[in-house]
């Protein structure tokens, strides 16, 4: 491992934990300049100053080289001979006994890392090639493939480090038989529409679970299915499925344009109605009060000679009314059995009446 | 001088074949001419003769990943298996003797794993390992099972310890799956073919339902409409009543006249007898 002091970052942030953090260690002197050793290019106060202190300026680096600084998203490890003596050191400049006494792993541990499963590596049993989707079987034996996502962090460094041999694996595997638990019970149907968020809260449940169970200093923070899909031989049977759903939903769409159209077509034709309705009465309240006005009128006008008004009304309608007609008089003491039905005739203007006395 | 310094060289190189240090990850096992003579579980520094040697093994948890593999469940069927073995030394000195090392240790896991998951797998039916009933699926409890037989073979046998036996997939074999396609083929027409009917009767519901809501907002329209129409005509009625019963007979007479002007148009004939009340005169004369 390299030991930067400035940059602070260990250059390998997961180290097979064999390795102590001690081989970058700085001696910082160096064995090939003796004190006794003349030369013309080492001379100034500062070389003899070196010279003089050499021991004293060599200790001094060796225990400098204890010094080591945490970033602020990671967290040390440090072990003395072997032995875990402080886990999970926080950010900031610590110190530590130099190599070989002691030795330090850093760790990122605050970073969300990522995993994926479901892509199939090569397996001679089932006969698949690598880079294919792992298959499973669906609670109600359906073949399917999923792509499985994990989120984690690291939530105790030391067990991260020394539980398991290899964490990353550990991980992948803990999800893998969690969701292989939880894609048994599910439906196919849930998995490729709602219940896709239920099976990842159990699976993530049961991961967690399980990697608790190890003592893996592993937080998983989610698990998402990222990717769900029927094998490729019944794929358009699936589609077709899908083809019809939405065949489904436009028909219901349409009975629901229908249905709104009526409604608001009637709701429209019953305001006509009742419109309509309250406009002839209106009319037939306003008629009726005008001609009652108007009778009243002349009721009143026409005072005591309400007769002679009678007799005149009846004239003046009769000099309105006749003008228009054709008239046939008849003289009734002639007898109204004899009238020539000719007269009715269209196109003949009507004779002169055949008796007018006077 | 030079003596002193060998002297110091070999005192060093004793001094390093003595002392060690042992990783957190590590177990250590002292060794005699080839004889175990002590085990260290413990990491940090540990001291041992110089001629005595160091054997170390992997402390922490390993996986095991047997190939997926097919087994016949008590309803005949058959299903490949993937599982793993969560697993560690618990034993070194046992472990050392018996397997030695990891490639080791995996084969006799395997054997021991294949027979406890065959016998555990042998006495279920499909419906317990994948179900859409959940309290039928036991997968859990026979893994449980199969776990327990391992770890107590493995623990005196290999110095092994068995954490977990897990499956982490069940799927069919490859000779399988084309009935078992044809079989999803078919459940596939029979979901989409009841989407659609789902969908026709819905939406026959639907518009059946709106066509009785039409008519009942028309039937009740109507039926508004007649009641103001009603009203109108009552109230009008009761108009002409008040104002024409001040005088019955005068009403009759300008009523009549009104109706004539409407009703006679040009086309109308009137045989009008001459002694009518208009044509009296003319026939007549100013008698009486």
């Amino acid at each position: 491992m390299n030991f930067d002091f400035f940059g602070g970052r260990s250059s390998s942030d997961h180290p097979h934990p064999h390795d102590h953090g001690d081989g970058g260690h700085h001696h910082g002197h160096d064995h090939s300049h003796e004190p006794g050793l003349r030369a013309p290019w080492r001379s100034g106060r500062a070389a003899s100053f070196l010279r003089e202190h050499f021991r004293l300026i060599a200790l001094l680096l060796y225990f400098a080289s204890g010094l080591y600084l945490v970033a602020p998203e990671q967290q040390a490890v440090v072990t003395r001979f072997g032995r875990v003596v402080a886990n999970g050191v926080g950010p900031g400049l610590h110190y530590h006994w130099p190599w070989p006494v002691e030795g330090i792993v850093k760790l990122k541990a605050l970073e969300t890392k990522r995993l994926t499963l479901g892509v199939e590596m090569p397996d001679q049993v089932l006969g698949r090639g690598g880079g294919a989707r792992v298959q499973f079987l669906t609670g109600d034996q359906n073949i399917i493939a999923v792509v499985v996502a994990v989120q984690y962090g690291i939530k105790d460094a030391g067990a991260y480090l020394f539980r398991a041999e290899d964490a990353t694996r550990l991980i992948e595997t803990a999800v893998a038989s969690a969701f292989a638990h939880t894609i048994a019970v599910e439906p196919v149907d849930n998995l490729l529409t709602t219940g896709k968020a239920a099976a990842q809260n159990a699976t993530l449940a049961r991961a967690r679970a399980l990697l608790d169970g190890y003592g893996s200093g592993v937080h998983l923070s989610a698990v998402s299915i990222e990717n769900v899909a029927p094998p490729e031989e019944v794929a358009d049977a699936f589609r077709e499925v899908a083809s019809a759903r939405a065949d489904r939903d436009r028909i219901i769409n349409e009975a629901h344009g229908y249905a709104s159209d009526a409604l608001a077509k009637a709701a429209g034709e019953a305001g006509k109605l009742v419109s309509d309705a309250g406009g002839y009465r209106e009319q037939r309240i306003n008629e009726a009060q005008g001609e009652a006005a108007r009778f009243d009128k002349l009721l009143t006008a026409s005072g005591q000679a309400r007769d002679l008004t009678g007799q005149r009304l009846y004239l003046e309608a009769m000099e309105e009314i006749l003008p228009r007609m054709k008239k046939v008089v008849i003289d009734s003491a002639g007898g109204r059995g004899l009238v020539d039905l000719g007269i009715f005739q269209p196109g003949l203007s009507p004779r002169p009446t055949p008796s007018s006395p006077k | 001088m030079l003596r002193l310094a060998a002297l110091a060289l070999l005192a060093l190189t004793i001094a390093l074949r003595a002392v060690f240090a042992l990783d957190e990850t590590q177990y250590g096992v002292v060794t005699q001419f080839g004889r175990p003579v002590r085990t260290l579980t413990a990491a940090g520094l540990h001291a041992k003769w110089p001629w005595q040697s160091l054997l170390t093994f992997e402390k922490r948890l390993l996986i095991y990943n047997p190939r997926p593999s097919e087994f016949l469940t008590r309803d005949k069927k058959n299903i490949v298996v993937d599982s793993y073995v969560c697993w560690r030394i618990a034993d070194p000195n046992r472990f050392l003797q018996t397997t030695g090392d990891l490639p080791g240790a995996e084969m006799r896991l395997h054997d021991t794993v294949w027979a406890a998951t065959a016998a555990a797998l042998g006495n279920a039916d499909l419906a317990s390992l994948v179900s859409t009933r959940a309290e039928a699926v036991q997968v859990e409890e026979l893994m449980r099972q199969v776990a327990e037989q391992c770890r107590a073979r493995a623990a005196e046998q290999y110095g092994i310890e068995v954490v977990d036996v897990r499956i982490k997939r069940v799927t069919l074999p490859t000779q399988n799956r084309e009935s078992v396609f044809a079989r999803m083929r078919a459940e596939r027409e029979r979901i989409a073919k009841q989407y659609r009917a789902e969908g026709e009767a819905e939406a026959m519901k639907i518009r059946a339902e709106a066509d009785r809501e039409k008519a009942r907002v028309l039937s009740e329209a109507y039926k508004e409409a007649e009641r103001i129409r009603g009203d109108g005509d009552a109230e009008s009625t009761r108009i002409y009543a008040a104002a024409y019963s001040r005088d019955p007979k005068f009403y009759k007479l300008v009523r009549t006249l009104e109706a004539y002007k409407k009703v006679i148009d040009p086309n109308t004939t009137a045989i009008l007898s001459s002694d009518s009340e208009l044509l009296r005169l003319l026939t007549q004369g100013r008698a009486k």
